[in-house]
């Protein structure tokens, strides 16, 4: 047996005290009475002073030092090894992910989280004092929570400080980072406090023998919005969203997810799944004016965080689009370009002449300017020798210098061959079988994707991709084809635009993990000391500010699903908070396959309770023992 | 009836209150007003004496006096003094006159001077003398005689028919010179008494009456010798509600024995409750037993005790 708190040894002066308090009761104080039979008979005693009524006495005070001693034992609280536990270097892992805050209904609704920190309790008082201890976050990124101590007390305050992570754990990198650190130390060895990640410890542990699961939680009853990836259509001015919904229960599901939109409600969708299985959806919605969009399963269970997930639904802005062309042949790119609403936006669009081309650039680039700058220009028959060092393209029947040069004579009736791999651009788009009178013969000077090609491999369509340019370069007349008889040119344009159309790149990205610092993807204006911060979560806004430092800000209030809007000058920037995980829906725990608390070697149970716990009752019935056998007369 | 105290149990002033025990008076037993309270209690007895005279005690015994009662055969032996020779000259035969003896009225005060007696302050050995003096001297003056017999494992030698007023001097100088004695011998005590008593009286046994078994023995003892039997029970304060609680180290007064005794608040309130059956048993006993009953707490005056045994009690009936 050892104790955890040997101070409390101290306190067996009481029991000195006590035997001293018995010897001076020994010494009684006298008194006369008329006659004695009288008190002998209510006492219902003989006056023979026999061994036995001295052994009461001596009964009296052994049951009061039992009692002290129990109570001083208590106070120790005392660990029961039979010499089985040897002082080691622990380390333990304590798992605050998304899952971990799965309410366990057979543990008075707590959460597992709170059962996790209750075992780092119990594991920290069940064992030796000489034991060194460290505690490691698994949440987020793994992190020392509280590094080598002998003070089982710092852990336990540790462990208590730890917050909930709504995020997905990251145990193998925690395991990994608690390897490293119990290096050289003695005996050493890894708990693992949690639900097993959804199977992921079972083949760690299983492969080193210095980890010890220690299993938290016991229902399954949970189902989870796995995923909400939101993707626009420019094209169709829409957006098609693709939810998953995880049944990880061990009952059918039957229920709906709502989908609402800045608070509105956009459509229900039933979902269906089977006991493990997953449902899935693509959805159109049609908002081009964008939003927030909240989807929500209507479900209770277990684990509430995983029912609800946010996307953010960015505006679809049509694409302005310039056709530099001579007048003769504009007619067919403007129809073509006419029938692409809402791709293009035909009011800012333009059509202009190779003589208007300058003067129309320089004025879209005024800082006052009412002109859009366009999304996309079309240069048909002409270009300029030099490109603009930023934007997006097409060239057709013509060729920058800077981009490529003639290779000789023009290419007669050339066939079109499409590259083996698939582009964008040319998606449903069927060249085959085409005809072209000629094609310009040309060398690229910069490297390039040829997407079609003639039987001799000169490029007949190639795309060329600089960092701030996209060039797509069409070596051939289009009017001097069968093309403007064909679905083909339209779809290729129309891809085109949809391709190169690039709105204002975000200072954030679409959707973060919970848990993960948001940062901008790129450089704050200079001079920006904050940004005012806006969080959605679960119906209600929250509006703080966001310090800007050297252009960056660092934002790390991100432990809840929800939404969150950056206003940064005049410009706004959304993002989506997720779990980002499905595994942690799959709250279904993994029952550790060895016995964990012989394996760490915890103090064995008295009469299957906590030893000081059961010193302390042992204590309170020697008092009621003591109290009735005075009572009664058994002792004195 | 009994008469007890109106005044609440509280621990006597000046003993202690837990342990030790509570020792008597100091002061002197009779005080200079004690002759004057003794004659003031003479005068209710005598007014009551007085009443009662018409029927005062006229014996069933035949013996000599100036009153006939009754004739019966001569036989050898018989007095021939008392031969009525007018009836032998008209019927020939001998008859004997029988005339009604007159009984002398004796009180006898068999007084308990054991050591359970001497507790309480005032104590009831000296309460019990006092009440033994005003008994005595009440008989000196409205009885034949009137005796005073200390008793404690037997009957020892005290004041024996003590006729007239002028007795008390010595009554008094008796009562103050007597000392505690040892252990209660009640029973021993009425088989010496009724040995040497056999004129039939009236006994007042003033007593505590711890081991009331072996004092009924006695009593019994001295009902069935025609005495009239009437006890006092003295009891103080103190016994009523004994300041003890603890680890105690009991000492019986009497027989010196010893014993470790740990009070409780539950055993103290069985004492009382005890105690107070103990007097109640008493009185029962008296009650079928034709025996008159009083008791007295020595925080009641003396003679406040015996002018109601006089006034209601059956003492002098």
């Amino acid at each position: 047996m050892m104790l955890l708190a040997p101070m409390a040894l101290w306190f067996l002066v009481i029991g000195g005290a006590v035997v001293a308090l018995y010897l001076l009761k020994i010494k009684r104080r006298a008194a006369t009475v008329p006659v004695l039979e009288f008190w002998l008979a209510l006492a219902g005693k003989t006056r023979v002073h026999s061994l036995f009524d001295r052994l009461k006495r001596l009964l009296s005070m052994l049951l009061w030092l039992i009692i002290v001693i129990c109570l001083v034992l208590a106070i120790g609280n005392p660990i029961f090894s039979l010499g089985r536990i040897k002082p080691r270097a622990i380390a333990v892992i304590i798992d605050n992910s998304a899952s971990m805050q799965a309410v366990e209904p057979a543990s008075e609704s707590r959460t597992r989280f709170d059962l996790a920190r209750q075992a780092l309790r119990e594991i920290s008082g069940n064992r030796p004092v000489t034991d060194e201890w460290m505690l490691i976050e698994a949440g987020r990124e793994p992190r020392v929570l509280q590094p080598w101590t002998f003070d089982t007390a710092a852990i336990r305050r540790a462990g208590d400080a730890v917050e909930p992570f709504s995020g997905a754990a990251k145990l193998h990198d925690a395991i990994e980072l608690a390897s490293q650190l119990i290096a050289g130390k003695q005996d050493p060895c890894i708990v693992i406090i949690s639900d097993g990640a959804a199977g992921e410890l079972a083949p760690l542990t299983a492969a080193d023998d210095r980890l010890i699961h220690w299993p938290i939680g016991t229902t399954h009853d949970n189902a989870g919005i796995g995923q909400l990836a939101v993707r626009a259509h420019r094209q169709n001015g829409n957006y098609h969203a693709l939810i998953s919904v995880v049944n990880a229960s061990d009952e059918p599901l039957e229920t709906q997810v709502t989908l609402e939109i800045d608070g509105r409600t956009d459509s229900v969708e039933l979902v269906s799944a089977e006991p493990g299985g997953t449902w899935e959806k693509s959805i159109v919605i049609d908002a081009p004016a964008g939003g927030v969009l909240r989807a929500s399963l209507d479900r209770a269970d277990a684990l509430a965080v995983d029912n609800e997930a946010f996307a953010i639904l960015e505006p679809i802005r049509p694409a302005v689009v310039w056709l530099v062309t001579p007048t003769d042949s504009a007619f067919f790119f403007e129809q073509a370009l006419a029938s692409m609403d809402p791709l293009v936006w035909a009011e800012e669009s333009l059509t202009l002449t190779p003589e208007q081309y300058p003067a129309a650039s320089a004025a879209a680039a005024a800082p006052d300017s009412s002109l859009k700058r366009p999304d996309l220009v079309i240069f048909n028959g002409w270009a300029p020798d030099a490109l603009p060092a930023v934007g997006r393209f097409m060239v057709v029947n013509a060729c920058p210098a800077e981009l490529g040069s003639p290779a000789g004579e023009a290419l007669a009736s050339p066939q079109i061959h499409l590259a083996p791999r698939a582009h964008p651009l040319m998606q449903h788009v069927s060249l085959q079988g085409s005809r072209l009178a000629k094609a310009n013969r040309i060398t690229l000077r910069q490297p390039g994707r040829v997407l079609a090609h003639s039987a001799e491999g000169d490029p007949l369509i190639a795309l060329i991709e600089q960092p701030e340019r996209q060039t797509l370069l069409l070596t051939f007349d289009v009017l001097d084809s069968d093309l403007p008889f064909r679905n083909a040119f339209p779809l290729l344009l129309r891809n085109t635009v949809s391709f190169m159309h690039e709105d204002a790149p975000s200072w954030l990205r679409p959707a973060y993990r919970l848990g993960e610092t948001i940062r901008p993807s790129r450089a704050l204006p200079a001079g920006t000391t904050e940004a005012k911060l806006t969080l959605l979560r679960g119906g209600t806004t929250q509006e703080s500010s966001v310090p800007v430092v050297n252009g960056s800000f660092a934002l790390t209030q991100t432990h809840h699903t929800g939404a969150v809007r950056l206003e940064i000058g005049d410009d706004a920037a959304f993002a989506a908070m997720n779990i980002g995980d499905a595994a942690e829906s799959r709250i279904a725990p993994v029952n550790a396959t060895e016995d964990h608390a012989a394996k760490l070697g915890l103090s064995r149970r008295l009469l299957g309770g906590m030893p000081w716990l059961m010193l302390a009752m042992f204590a309170s019935l020697a008092v009621v023992l003591e109290w009735l056998t005075y009572h009664f007369r058994w002792t004195e | 009836m009994s008469v007890v105290s109106s005044k609440p149990d509280l621990p006597v002033m000046g003993q202690s209150p837990v342990g030790g025990r509570p020792r008597a008076s100091k002061g002197p037993l009779f005080d200079p007003s004690f002759l004057q309270r003794l004659e003031t209690l003479n005068l209710i007895a005598r007014q009551l004496v007085r009443g009662r005279r018409s029927a005062a005690r006229p014996s069933i015994k035949k013996g000599a006096s100036i009153e006939f009662k009754d004739y019966r055969e001569y036989s050898p032996g018989d007095d021939p003094r008392s031969v009525d020779w007018m009836a032998f000259a008209r019927l020939g035969e001998l008859y004997i006159k029988l005339f009604r003896q007159e009984e002398e009225l004796d009180l006898w005060v068999l007084l308990d001077r054991s050591a359970s007696m001497d507790f309480g302050d005032p104590s009831k050995f000296d309460h019990a003398r006092r009440i033994a003096a005003a008994l005595a001297y009440i008989g000196l003056g409205n009885m034949d005689s009137a005796s005073i017999l200390p008793f404690d494992t037997d009957l020892r030698t005290g004041l024996e028919r003590m006729r007239g007023k002028g007795q008390v001097m010595r009554l008094m100088k008796f009562m103050e010179d007597m000392t505690i004695g040892a252990e209660t011998g009640f029973e021993k005590t009425a088989q010496m008494f009724v040995s040497r008593v056999r004129r039939p009286g009236i006994v007042v046994i003033i007593s505590d009456f711890y081991g009331l078994q072996k004092a009924r023995a006695g009593l019994d003892r001295l009902r069935f010798a025609k005495h009239q039997v009437h006890v006092v029970q003295v009891v103080s304060p103190w016994e009523r509600n004994p300041p003890l609680r603890g680890e105690l180290r009991l000492h019986d007064a009497e027989t010196g024995e010893e014993t470790n005794l740990t009070i409780t608040d539950s055993m103290l309130k069985r004492y009382k409750t005890a105690f107070q059956a103990f007097t109640t048993d008493l009185r029962k006993y008296a009650m079928r037993s034709s025996i008159g009953f009083d008791l007295t707490d020595t925080d009641v005056e003396f003679d406040e005790f015996v002018r109601h045994v006089l006034q209601h009690g059956r003492l002098l009936a």
